[in-house]
């Protein structure tokens, strides 16, 4: 006991008849008073705890990194299915770009730049069908709703999400400024590649666990950007696909957008795709000339590979009028004599 | 009869209630398997810096290298409950470097200086030797870049120090640049239970 030791080293100091004072006084103060002489051993040999380190020491808690905050897989989710929606609503609705841009600039900044890319719903297709191919591969919940949502809605209202929600296709939304009209057979030859790539995605992703590889997200060329990081050579295709989409309008999501193969393949049954009628726009034609995506023929929008942009609208005469009075149904329009005002 | 279908809308009709139902069945099926915990983790067992007998070996800081975010979403996690609390902590200070003035070792093994270390519980004001301390890592200034993983280990230190994916930033790339890397597959995504 350290404590007797401590009163053995104390005792033959104190002299003559105050010993015995002393030790009585030592047993009633009792160990408050002995502990000043206490020597206090440290433990070495284990891991000490709160008892042996004293003093009321409390463990802290163990700084964990946190959980995974669900919040924001459910905001994502939300938001997703809510742009969605309001492109939707824009696109075959409002038949108005300006909006349309704002929303795409918006969902380029939330899912672009601030949540850097990842988990997006073209690479969720290659973690879909591990899961069906792996039995010890899941996903969570919150990918498999980033994966159908878009399909679902172009399932009703075609390419929505190539229109304003997906990052990859803002990016290079808005850097269409000198569109050149790419030949249609041309066009229509490149459109094969992004089926190309989706099943060389797909094989890929379906290999064992140890070949596996997730290719669509190995050759991203635009998540360096949003994260301003990544494969130099990457970096630099994805710069090369933004300055020839400056001539070329969305080479990658035309093209080479495995997902888009999809979307283009469920938009071709939408219930209610984007379109230019001849009862609601002028049917002259200018339209066609201001598609940079070629997705116009025959002055009618091509459902599949109508990226729902809404520059068509914007070239229609009729959108231009102004007043209320002006809407007037396009064919009345056509054949309406020169008329003097009041 | 009000209104007629041609024969073209009801094809239309038939295949987007096909395709519906085929996204429903595929979205029913992978909801009853998915897995709430899927993200990356670190096999403490398999990483060369927290595995046990890897003494000696070089700190392999990939963690901190090669995650895409500027601040790698790996931290190092101090466990207090098997912590030595050591006078000289072999994860605190380098304990090849020279002894200063106070007989402790005058660098330490954090390149950022994460780690803080405080004296607790009864406190000896004539010797610092004879003092618990605790090492608390910072957060915000931790890259997880091992050191301290690699030198808390038998027969140094308990241990207590690990690698472990801070989830709240991980973007849970499919491609993680990590596991790319990892020399030892430490880096992995756990299966469904």
């Amino acid at each position: 006991m350290p404590r007797c030791a401590s009163l053995g080293t104390v005792l033959p100091r104190v002299a003559g008849p105050g010993l015995l004072l002393v030790l009585v006084l030592f047993g009633v103060s009792g160990p408050a008073a002995a502990q000043e002489h206490v020597e206090y051993e440290r433990p070495v040999d284990v891991a000490p705890t709160e008892d042996t380190i004293g003093e009321g020491y409390v463990t802290p808690e163990v700084q964990r990194p946190r959980p995974r905050a669900a919040a924001w897989q459910i905001a994502d989710v939300v938001l997703l299915a809510a742009a969605l929606g309001v492109a939707a609503w824009l696109a075959i609705w409002r038949r108005q770009r300006g909006w349309l841009v704002a929303l795409t600039t918006a969902c380029l900044l939330y899912f672009g730049f601030y949540r850097e890319g990842c988990v997006c719903p073209i690479g969720s297709t290659q973690n879909v069908a591990v899961a069906l191919v792996d039995h010890t591969y899941a996903v969570p919940h919150y990918v498999i709703a980033l994966f159908v949502l878009p399909l679902v809605a172009a399932l009703f209202f075609g390419r929505v999400f190539c229109a304003g929600v997906c990052p990859l296709g803002a990016i290079q939304e808005l850097m269409v400024l000198k569109p050149v009209e790419v030949p249609r057979r041309l066009d229509k030859a490149l459109g094969w590649l992004k089926w190309i790539y989706l099943g060389t995605a797909l094989y890929y992703a379906v290999l064992p666990a140890i070949e596996r590889d997730f290719v669509i997200c190995r050759f991203d060329p635009f998540v360096g950007l949003f994260r301003f990081t990544g494969a130099a050579w990457l970096l630099m295709v994805g710069g090369a696909f933004l300055v020839v989409g400056i001539f070329v309008g969305r080479p990658y999501c035309r093209w080479l957008c495995p997902y888009g193969a999809l979307l283009s393949a469920f938009s071709r049954y939408a219930w209610r795709p984007f379109s230019i009628t001849p009862s609601r726009e002028l049917d002259c034609g200018l339209c066609q000339s201001a598609c940079p995506y070629g997705a116009i023929e025959e002055r009618r929008a091509v459902r599949t590979s109508c990226f729902a942009c809404g520059r068509c609208y914007r070239s229609c005469p009729v959108h231009h009028a102004e007043t209320p009075e002006s809407v007037v149904p396009a064919a009345e329009l056509a054949g309406r004599p020169p008329e003097a005002a009041p | 009869m009000s209104k007629t279908h041609t024969r073209r809308e009801v094809l239309g009709h038939a295949a987007r209630g096909t395709a519906l139902a085929g996204l429903g069945g595929l979205t029913g099926l992978l909801w009853l398997k998915a897995n709430a915990t899927f993200a990356w983790s670190i096999n403490a067992q398999r990483c060369i810096n927290s595995r046990l007998g890897a003494v000696g070996v070089d700190v392999c800081e990939r963690c901190s290298t090669e995650c895409v975010l500027a601040l790698s979403a790996v931290r190092a996690v101090n466990e207090f409950k098997s912590c030595g609390r050591c006078y000289v902590c072999p994860a605190y200070f380098k304990i090849t470097s020279a002894v200063g003035p106070d007989g402790l070792p005058t660098e330490k093994v954090c390149p950022r200086d994460a780690i803080k270390r405080e004296a607790i519980g009864w406190i000896d004001p004539d010797d610092p030797a004879n003092n618990f301390y605790d090492y608390t890592i910072d957060e915000t200034l931790c890259n997880g870049c091992g050191r301290c993983v690699l030198e808390c280990k038998e027969p140094a230190g308990l241990g207590s120090i690990r690698l472990e994916v801070r989830h709240d930033t991980c973007l849970d790339c499919n491609r993680c640049a990590i596991a790319q890397a990892c020399p030892e597959d430490a880096f992995d995504r756990p299966e469904p239970a």
